[in-house]
């Protein structure tokens, strides 16, 4: 296995053609990414801090509640510290640079993919969180939420409805528009597929601006649902796609600074 | 080929699959009575017993990978792939895989299309399924299975939740198995 992920994360793509990358605003790279070298240096270091990125994140995503409270709550952190299984599935996201264009640093979850126990970890980890909070609803983003959004609905008892790009659904569908860094892209749904007072998910891989979130949240708000929480495996937090979120909860397992 | 065939003729769960898939006739085309499996994923008991129907027939087949077509048999493949312990390998359309990819060309009705799966994601020997909603012509299936075996793979079968008669007597794609679970809805059972 380990040797399978070390041959993936040796081999370089060839910079494919630019496409519009889906809800992803590429800002400025921060000053710490002025050279190549320093993305490389900041590549070889991602080795989060867990518990410090976990006590930032529940302070800003929890308000008034403290660090610690809010990490118990979360059922991230037990007495001892970060949940185990966080750090192999952090470790098994491979980063493939300049993809889809230059200077973005591609989270890629295909590697999480070939890990069996680490797939298995990071559904466990949602299923945990979501199993006693009667949710009716799974709302998974095209197409990365297509892969975890249905076993986690599975485990939990929920519908999974899939939130697609347009003209995919073949039934009557509901859309709404949100921005890319060059012009706007659609997110539809099926009419029918919710009911009002639905408690619903939404998951996708990662979160980056959060336009393509926020989209599947106004979705569901539109047909009537309620929206508990938004559930990804990655954010990139310089791009403050929680910001963009508003007052909806966010939960992630991962965040990473590149 | 189909469930029906394989040890499940009367199994009440398969009706229950088959009622559960919505008909909308004339997409993407007039003419055309698409299959709709969304309806499916709202039944949860229905979509569970899709998954385990699939996960009973391949847990002792020592199967290590599960190669799920975009973008529904990332639907149902991830699921199938966890609960046997084997990988999921998502088999995309162009450019959206990041890293490196071997391309595998398939004909449509008007036209070609492409299937890429990422370079490393499966190790020669491996046994493997190919996963997907639907099987009409088995252009797309026979192209995965192509990316499967140029990596050196062994393709033990192919599953898909509905087959349209057009493999209704193919038993097979490339010499490979299918293994179906319903036939396709007519509109008039829905109304």
């Amino acid at each position: 296995m380990q040797q399978a992920l070390q041959k993936l994360a040796s081999l370089s793509a060839p910079p494919p053609p630019i496409i519009e990358a889906r809800g992803r605003t590429r800002l400025p790279p921060p000053r710490c990414f002025s050279t190549a070298a320093d993305r490389r240096r900041r590549f070889a270091n991602r080795e989060l801090s867990l518990s410090s990125w976990m006590a930032t994140s529940f302070e800003r995503s929890n308000g008034a509640k403290k660090g610690a409270e809010a990490a118990r709550d979360q059922h991230m952190e037990s007495d001892g510290g970060p949940d185990p299984r966080l750090a192999k599935i952090a470790s098994s996201i491979r980063v493939i640079p300049d993809f889809p264009k230059p200077g973005i640093m591609f989270q890629d979850i295909t590697t999480l993919l070939l890990d069996p126990e680490a797939f298995k970890d990071t559904i466990d980890l949602f299923v945990e969180r979501y199993r006693e909070k009667n949710i009716s609803v799974v709302a998974g983003v095209e197409a990365r939420g297509f892969i975890f959004g249905p076993p986690i609905a599975l485990a939990i008892g929920a519908k999974f409805v899939p939130m697609r790009k347009p003209n995919k659904l073949p039934g009557e569908v509901i859309s709404e528009e949100y921005s890319l860094e060059y012009g706007t892209d659609t997110m539809e749904m099926h009419v029918g597929a919710v009911q009002p007072g639905d408690r619903a998910l939404v998951v996708d891989d990662l979160i980056a601006t959060g336009g393509t979130l926020c989209a599947a949240i106004k979705l569901l708000e539109r047909v009537g649902a309620n929206v508990v929480e938004c559930a990804c495996m990655i954010e990139l937090p310089e791009l403050k796609g929680r910001d963009r979120l508003g007052n909806k909860p966010l939960f992630v397992l991962v965040s990473s600074d590149i | 080929m189909f469930a029906a065939e394989n040890g499940l003729r009367g199994d009440p769960r398969l009706q229950a699959i088959s009622r559960a898939i919505r008909v909308v006739p004339d997409f993407p085309k007039p003419g055309i009575m698409f299959q709709d499996i969304t309806t499916l994923l709202l039944d949860h008991k229905a979509f569970k017993d899709t998954v385990d129907i699939f996960v009973d027939r391949y847990r002792d087949m020592d199967i290590s990978v599960v190669a799920g077509v975009e973008a529904r048999g990332f639907m149902f493949g991830p699921a199938i792939a966890l609960a046997i312990g084997a990988k999921f390998v998502p088999l995309r359309k162009p450019r959206k895989l990041p890293g490196e990819v071997i391309s595998e060309s398939y004909v449509l009705e008007y036209g070609t299309d492409c299937l890429e799966m990422h370079v490393g994601a499966v190790e020669p020997g491996e046994r493997a399924i190919v996963i997907d909603d639907l099987v009409a012509t088995g252009g797309t299936l026979s192209a995965a299975i192509k990316l499967l075996e140029r990596v050196g793979a062994e393709v033990v079968e192919c599953a898909c939740v509905i087959g349209l008669p057009e493999v209704k007597d193919r038993r097979r794609i490339r010499g490979k198995p299918l293994y179906i679970l319903v036939e396709p809805r007519l509109l008039d059972e829905c109304r």
